[in-house]
């Protein structure tokens, strides 16, 4: 970036401000079948302003991040925020935080590959694919992401985050009688390419175990229609507690009146459930999406949103807290400098319980293990659906057939308030952008549960 | 630097670099955005952008970058990674760019969005859904959107495209204090600011289906049957099939059912389904391709026999097919015969289908999920709103067995879309 000290601006912020230089640079290469189908970098970069008069908000953007620039957008903003505050009612909020300081930087500090490296390193993978399976169809995928972001408020907090992320998605497919069969692999999270990645045949075993359960799939059986005693593992629950309960969860969507608002300190789920949207660290390791000052200079703290089966909380930035008449939990953000800051998550998970994954698993006589999701759906009541790309039948407290794509559907409330079982262990996944107008980085992780769902099946 | 001394000083590094073809063009954009929430105007948000967009071809290799810096620098250093992308990258020659085309300048909508205009225009808009729908809760953007696009290549094209539009997205849902309804959804385009946005395409149809689904009830039992396709959504599930059966990559990858069979009857004989990016009528095409043709208007289907795929340059090189006029969107389907009502009269036992939410329709045509914003309908008559309610069924089977099309289309500034009906899709409740 240009300039990275903006603290001299401060002079120039007049209302409440906040001024945001960013820059995020992406890198995406797809493999298909040995074929180099995306090779390609992307940039973008800039300063914002973000102003508030009188309860109302004026932002301002430009790619260009020098001395006249910053000073247009911020004085562009306050005219914004001046336009709508003189055609409309004061509303009264108190945005005041205290001033706090935060530097974060987890660039790697190993020595950097060369694009060169990095595509032999893929090609390598490619290769052993090719030679040991020739019968699959392949393709690799590899996504990575640095955002180098700067912000500083009018009460002089001040912040710094360099946050990267890689992730390595390779996806076999096989066919039998003419029907593809796909299962993917996500390997990755925080940091660069350096520190995700070391040699090539260190994923080897992790694509054996990929293959073997592609070809379970493809002999695999249609699961059976209706509600079941299930097993979701720790993917299926992040994804439920991120997309089902953490959107009715978020401030604006509950004043917009999700299912959240009217069940605050109510039981919502089983007793051995809590749910966390985590700022940063957990179990004293950084979160693969780790936030420690939010884009509104608010300190980003867990949001503890249920605990014990009680709803306690919403995640919130500092307009809905006032609303809300709740703390800000530092969960504004923005994923672009053109962005503004909205409520989103960042590391959504289910604490992990006591059960061992065995005993879980033994504890059930007809019902199904379910893995993986393809993508999922969810709606303000709780109503949600994903689909499944791995499963698995559990018959008489064993694993066994592996199944054919299915969907899985219910009311997340009622799912949580069936769940009798947690696991001890935990698992990140940070693959996947969550969606809420603008597309950004989120994390979900947790450990296995045991609930009721519902089967689409045959 | 302005926008034609940043494409003349990219030419010289391009020249300077020795690549064999290269394309570039400078997209600047500016956005005014008003946005509402809990009922208020709440933020006013001005962006400009710059998306630069650089291709060199090299002995058959290819590679693109597209950042949104404009200084010397940041080109030159941007051509440094090009040269370093082009070493890792694939021979293929089916690379290629443009040829030379007549130079044009095509003009599409206003330069300059009045704010105030715009303001009261949405003023109006929350003042009537305060009045009318007092329980509608919704999150509203509305902007006015201008890029002006400078393309030029090495063989000589240039072209100018100045485009500004309206556009706006509203999220919301009915709440009564202890019901809240799912959530729903529409957007649209438009030009100029005519009328009130209460009347503009579904939106008012939208927010009555939200308070009707106070009263849903989930739906019990299994059976197939009709699915009526309301205009927004048909444009979604259209949109979903052309990507995954008629353009580039499962043309490429021979995964489309629709591999030859241009001329044949594929679908129902009352179907007949355009893409038109430069209709007067429709306003979020663009006049430029992304590889640099003029675009034109289209006929994908005419009653019911495959025309065209949507095939870019690259795509026709690599299938031996001609490359399409338009690469898809800005969809238009032709009306049909019967009104609205006679439509649903016509229905013994099927769904009014709002909206879909569930998994991508698949290359064969299969997709499944959840039948949202939706409506029972059963002899004839719409009957209630329904709740947790799947779908599943085949799309392009569904295309091959439609029984009617309305005579109303909607224009929802990205498309124009009747009503489709059609039948064999499993719905099934609880």
């Amino acid at each position: 970036m240009e300039i990275n000290n903006i603290s001299s601006y401060l002079k120039c912020m007049k209302e409440y401000t906040e001024l945001r230089v960013q820059e995020n640079n992406n890198m995406r290469i797809t493999l298909v079948n040995g074929n180099v189908v995306s090779n390609q970098k992307f940039s973008k970069g800039g300063v914002s302003a973000r102003v508030n008069m009188g309860g109302y908000w004026g932002f301002s953007s430009n790619p260009e991040v020098k001395d006249e620039t910053i000073k247009l957008v911020i004085d562009e903003a306050n005219q914004n925020a001046k336009y709508l505050f003189d055609i409309n009612e004061e509303i009264p909020f108190n945005l005041d935080k205290e001033k706090i300081s935060e530097h974060k930087d987890f660039k790697t500090k190993k020595e950097r590959w060369s694009q060169n490296q990095i595509m032999n390193f893929l090609k390598e993978i490619d290769t052993y694919i090719l030679n040991k399976y020739p019968n699959v169809s392949r393709r690799i995928n590899l996504n990575s992401i640095d955002v180098e972001k700067t912000l500083l408020t009018s009460n002089g907090t001040e912040s710094y985050l360099y946050w990267p992320g890689t992730w390595l998605i390779i996806e076999l497919t096989v066919k039998k009688e003419n029907v593809p069969y796909v299962l993917y692999q996500s390997n990755g999270g925080l940091g660069n390419f350096e520190d995700n990645f070391d040699k090539p045949e260190n994923l080897y075993s992790k694509i054996d175990e990929l293959y073997k359960k592609v070809i379970n799939k493809s002999e695999g059986v249609y699961a059976q229609a209706g509600e079941k005693e299930c097993i979701l593992d720790a993917n299926l629950a992040g994804i439920l507690a991120h997309e089902a309960i953490g959107h009715t969860l978020e401030g604006d969507l509950v004043i917009n009146g999700s299912v959240g608002g009217p069940n605050l300190n109510k039981k919502v789920a089983s007793e051995l459930i809590t749910l966390i949207d985590c700022a940063n660290t957990y179990r004293g390791e950084p979160c693969p999406v780790p936030l420690y000052i939010d884009d509104e200079g608010t300190k980003a703290e867990d949001a503890v949103l249920i605990e014990n089966g009680v709803l306690k909380s919403f995640m919130n930035n500092k307009e809905t807290a006032n609303v809300l008449k709740m703390e800000s939990t530092g969960n504004a953000r923005a994923f672009e400098y053109s962005d503004e800051p909205l409520v989103r998550m960042r590391n959504t998970i289910i604490v992990p319980g006591k059960d061992k994954f065995e005993d879980m698993i033994a504890s059930i006589d007809d019902g199904y293990y379910f893995v993986k999701s393809g993508n999922g759906q969810a709606d303000l009541t709780g109503e949600f659906m994903f689909a499944i790309v791995e499963g698995y039948e559990i018959k008489n407290g064993k694993i066994g057939k592996a199944i054919k794509d299915t969907t899985i559907s219910g009311v997340a409330f009622d799912v949580l308030k069936s769940v009798t079982m947690i696991s001890d262990d935990m698992k990140w996944n940070s693959s996947g952008m969550c969606g809420k107008k603008q597309s950004i980085n989120v994390s979900m992780g947790g450990p296995a549960i045991k609930c009721k769902i519902n089967v689409g099946g045959r | 630097m302005i926008q034609n001394e940043i494409l003349e000083y990219t030419r010289k590094v391009f020249e300077k670099e020795g690549a064999d073809k290269y394309q570039c063009s400078i997209v600047r954009t500016k956005k005014q955005e008003l946005t509402v929430d809990m009922g208020m105007m709440r933020m006013l948000r001005t962006t400009l952008d710059d998306s630069l967009r650089l291709l060199m071809i090299k002995e058959n290799r290819k590679a693109q970058i597209i950042i949104n810096k404009t200084d010397k620098k940041s080109i030159d250093d941007a051509v440094m990674t090009l040269n370093e992308l082009l070493q890792t990258a694939e021979v293929d020659k089916a690379y290629d760019i443009s040829p030379k085309q007549e130079a044009k300048t095509f003009k599409l909508g206003k330069e300059e969005a009045d704010i105030k205009e715009l303001c009261d225009f949405v003023k109006e808009f929350t003042t009537n859904l305060k009045e009318k729908y007092p329980l509608i809760k919704y999150q509203f953007n509305f902007s006015f959107d201008y890029k002006q696009e400078l393309f030029v290549n090495s063989n000589g094209v240039e072209f100018i495209e100045k485009n500004g539009a309206y556009n706006f997205d509203i999220l919301f849902m009915a709440n009564d204090g202890v019901k809240t309804t799912s959530f729903n959804g529409t957007e649209g385009s438009m030009r100029e600011l005519k009328g009130k946005l209460l009347d503009f395409a579904l939106v008012e149809d939208g927010l009555k289906q939200s308070i009707k689904e106070l009263n849903a009830k989930a739906f019990e039992g299994k059976f197939v049957g009709d699915v009526l396709i309301i205009p927004e959504c048909f444009d979604d599930l259209l949109t979903q099939l052309a990507q995954v059966s008629l353009e580039d990559n499962s043309l490429i990858s021979n995964t489309s059912v629709f591999r030859d069979k241009i001329g044949e009857e594929v679908f129902s004989p009352l179907f007949t389904w355009y893409t038109n990016p430069v209709s007067e009528e429709i306003c979020d095409g663009s006049a430029i391709t992304i590889d640099g043709f003029e675009t034109k208007n289209m006929s994908i289907v005419e009653n019911g026999i495959l025309k065209n795929y949507m095939l870019t340059q690259y795509g026709a090189n690599k299938t031996g097919l001609k490359r399409s006029e338009s690469y898809g969107g800005s969809f238009e389907v032709e009306a049909g015969d019967k009104t609205y009502e006679e439509m649903i009269k016509g229905i013994d036992k099927g769904i009014l289908l709002c909206r879909f939410s569930g998994g991508r329709i698949s290359p064969s045509g299969d997709f499944s999920g959840i039948a949202k914003n939706s409506f029972y309908i059963e002899n004839g008559k719409i009957k209630y709103p329904i709740t947790e309610t799947m779908i599943s069924a085949n799309f392009i089977d569904m295309l091959k067995n439609i029984k009617t099309i309305s005579k109303e289309r909607v224009n929802l500034g990205y498309s124009i879309m009747p009503w489709v009906l059609a039948t064999g899709a499993t719905i099934s409740g609880k």
